[in-house]
């Protein structure tokens, strides 16, 4: 318990450095430091109604965290949520599309899991590189990313282009009303239900089952849990699939519900930050349900920040790039060099 | 075929700086993936130096200056707080994409490209064809050269390998890794500044988002693809470049029965096979990345 609450402190204490780094950055940019943060509670928190924008961001951001956090235990740093995430989209786009016209209890069903498979796919492929070559996963998953984006703006601007559409935006055909699973608020019961269906499922596969246990330990000490006769690739894969899983899932709640439709290029910096909240969350389920209503907050503040008080919103970007600059420090400020000249430094 | 080799060189000759200072921190024992958000620091300064004051070389001072900067902050996130150095990367990467994004919109109001008015010296008509490219791009091969020489044929070269290899053997002479470290971060901050300018200034003379487009990452899959050896590891970028460059071109040639989007994944492609490649020809990543740290409980 108290090893635990001393990462609470220290995760908080990080994410303080970083907003002091964000300050700095905004001063020197010539904005004003306080005025920007209080934009961005007012924006987040503080202004009536900002909670369901928070809330409305936090629910994707949450389903691709659970799956980020089950990659990372398993001792895999599957980078590309993002891509991830974009490829589940356009598999959901593709079955709505084709099934237009069929009832929706047939078709929403089938998107869910036309989501979840593209996700899975494109997170087998780098897994597979993994866990039979050695190809390094963070490279190859970055670069999933990049082809992804690509592969949606392809799809958007040829084989699912919305005839009618402006042509300045690419997309796909808008998804039919009887599909929607919300409107464009995000929050609807059957979005919510999700979200709270894969928290429970996924905290209990990672606190309460074997799959769980063996991919944490799987995460700490390969080593032993080979020599225990446990399958380190198929754990490996396992949690691949599962991350790019979840990943797809969101896509595919992003199409049927806020978005209504596939945007090429939509919500950008999703990926990223749903690695944030695993790390800021120390890899724990529960801890990450807490942890994406702060970035939600974020994400949607960087809607109201250009509109509402005339700021750029790149300044979110900067918070959450500076919170993974330090979120993974372990030495404390000020003891760590201390000690530093007597520790053999390791392999950084 | 000279078309194409000034292709490749306009796509390389980037690629090939940011390589080299990727090179440097592997071997110091950093994997640097910050390098695609140092670049694109690189490629901004450069252009907002030049458009604000209208010199050139205050554009490349303020480039390098901002890239050794972030280059020494990454250090000391890593070095002395202990950070994940592949997570850290990818913050510096973030960092330098919004970091640029804000400065674009606080000085022109806008996310719109910034142009400049020129950009880095040409090498002239007296060169034929080759005259469109920069003095960076003649200048490549000395530069290579220059670094496979400090790597690998001087005492600082070995400390410097002995850092990463062997920290504890790099102490036991009077070495210390963390300073070898820093140097070798800040001294890549100066090759991504270069790269970053050659990127903006080469042939473009614009600023536009995210323009690095990932070059930084291959850039760094260049360093896993060579090995770490500087040689290796810029033919390797050289070899992303030619794929790039027969992007370009297929795009004039199929243009109308392949799909662009789909060429323009011709380079991240060829990065994916490069890494698959060199981890079949040496056996792979380190096991399962040590993932203990990460977690607290």
């Amino acid at each position: 318990m108290k090893a635990r609450l001393f990462a609470v402190a220290r995760a908080i204490a990080f994410v303080i450095l970083a907003l002091a780094l964000c300050g700095v950055i905004f001063e020197f940019a010539g904005y004003s430091a306080p005025e920007m943060f209080q934009s961005i509670a007012d924006g987040a928190f503080l202004n009536p109604g900002a909670w369901q924008g928070s809330l409305r961001w936090a629910l994707p951001l949450f389903i691709t965290a659970t799956g980020v956090i089950i990659s990372f235990r398993s001792g895999y740093f599957n980078v590309g949520a993002q891509g991830q995430f974009y490829i589940g989209a356009v598999g959901t786009t593709f079955v709505v599309d084709f099934l237009n016209g069929y009832p929706a209890a047939l078709v929403i069903p089938l998107c869910f899991i036309a989501g979840i498979a593209g996700g899975a796919i494109w997170a087998l492929w780098p897994g597979l590189l993994r866990v039979r070559s050695g190809a390094d996963e963070v490279i190859t998953t970055l670069m999933g990313n990049f082809i992804a984006g690509l592969i949606l703006i392809y799809v958007t601007g040829g084989i699912l282009k919305d005839p009618s559409g402006t042509g300045q935006v690419m997309a796909s055909r808008p998804v039919a009303p009887a599909y929607r699973i919300s409107s464009e608020s995000g929050l609807s019961p059957t979005i919510i239900g999700a979200a709270i269906v894969v928290g429970v499922v996924m905290w209990i596969l990672v606190n309460r089952s074997a799959f769980g246990v063996l991919a944490g330990l799987a995460g700490r000490n390969p080593i032993m849990i080979v020599w225990q006769g446990a399958r380190m690739s198929r754990l490996g894969l396992a949690g691949f699939m599962l991350g790019g899983g979840l990943a797809g899932l969101a896509g595919a709640m992003e199409v049927l519900g806020p978005n209504g439709r596939l945007v090429s290029g939509f919500l950008p910096t999703l990926g990223f930050t749903a690695i944030l909240i695993a790390l800021v969350a120390g890899l724990s389920i529960s801890g990450a349900a807490i942890v994406s209503l702060f970035f939600g907050g974020l994400a949607s503040a960087s809607l109201y920040l250009p509109v509402l008080a005339g700021l750029p919103a790149a300044a979110i970007d900067i918070i959450n790039a500076a919170i993974a600059l330090f979120i993974t420090a372990r030495a404390a400020p000020g003891l760590g060099w201390l000690t530093a000249r007597r520790r053999a430094v390791g392999g950084a | 075929m000279e078309e194409f080799v000034i292709a490749t060189l306009r796509y390389g000759t980037p690629l090939v700086y940011v390589t080299l200072a990727g090179v440097l921190a592997q071997r110091a024992g950093v994997w640097n993936l910050g390098l695609e958000g140092l670049m694109i620091i690189g490629c901004c300064a450069a252009v907002l130096g030049l458009v604000q004051t209208g010199s050139l070389l205050f554009g490349l001072a303020l480039a390098v200056a901002l890239c050794v900067i972030a280059s020494a902050l990454l250090w000391f996130v890593i070095e002395k707080l202990r950070a994940n150095p592949i997570i850290a990367g990818l913050g510096m990467t973030g960092l330098g994409l919004g970091g640029t994004d804000l400065a674009v919109q606080a000085i022109y109001g806008s996310q719109a490209t910034v142009n400049a008015p020129y950009g880095l010296p040409r090498l002239g008509p007296a060169f034929g064809d080759f005259g469109v490219l920069s003095v960076l791009v003649a200048a490549m091969p000395f530069v290579v050269f220059a670094f496979w020489a400090l790597l690998r044929r001087t005492r600082f070269g070995l400390q410097l390998a002995a850092s990463g290899e062997h920290p504890f053997a790099a102490r036991s002479v009077g070495v210390s890794p963390a300073r070898m470290r820093l140097i070798a971060l800040c001294l890549g901050g100066v090759l991504c500044a270069l790269g970053g300018a050659e990127l903006a200034l080469g042939s473009l003379t614009i600023f536009a988002y995210g323009m690095t487009a990932g070059r930084g990452f291959m850039a760094f899959s260049a360093v896993i693809f060579g090995a770490g050896h500087p040689i290796a590891s810029v033919a390797a970028s050289l070899f992303f470049a030619i794929v790039g460059a027969l992007g370009i071109r297929a795009q004039l040639v199929f243009g109308d029965r392949v799909p662009n989007d789909l060429l323009l994944a011709l380079p991240y492609i060829a990065t994916v096979i490069g890494i698959w490649i060199s981890a079949r020809l040496r056996g792979g990543a380190k096991a399962a990345s040590a993932f203990g740290e990460l977690r607290d409980y």
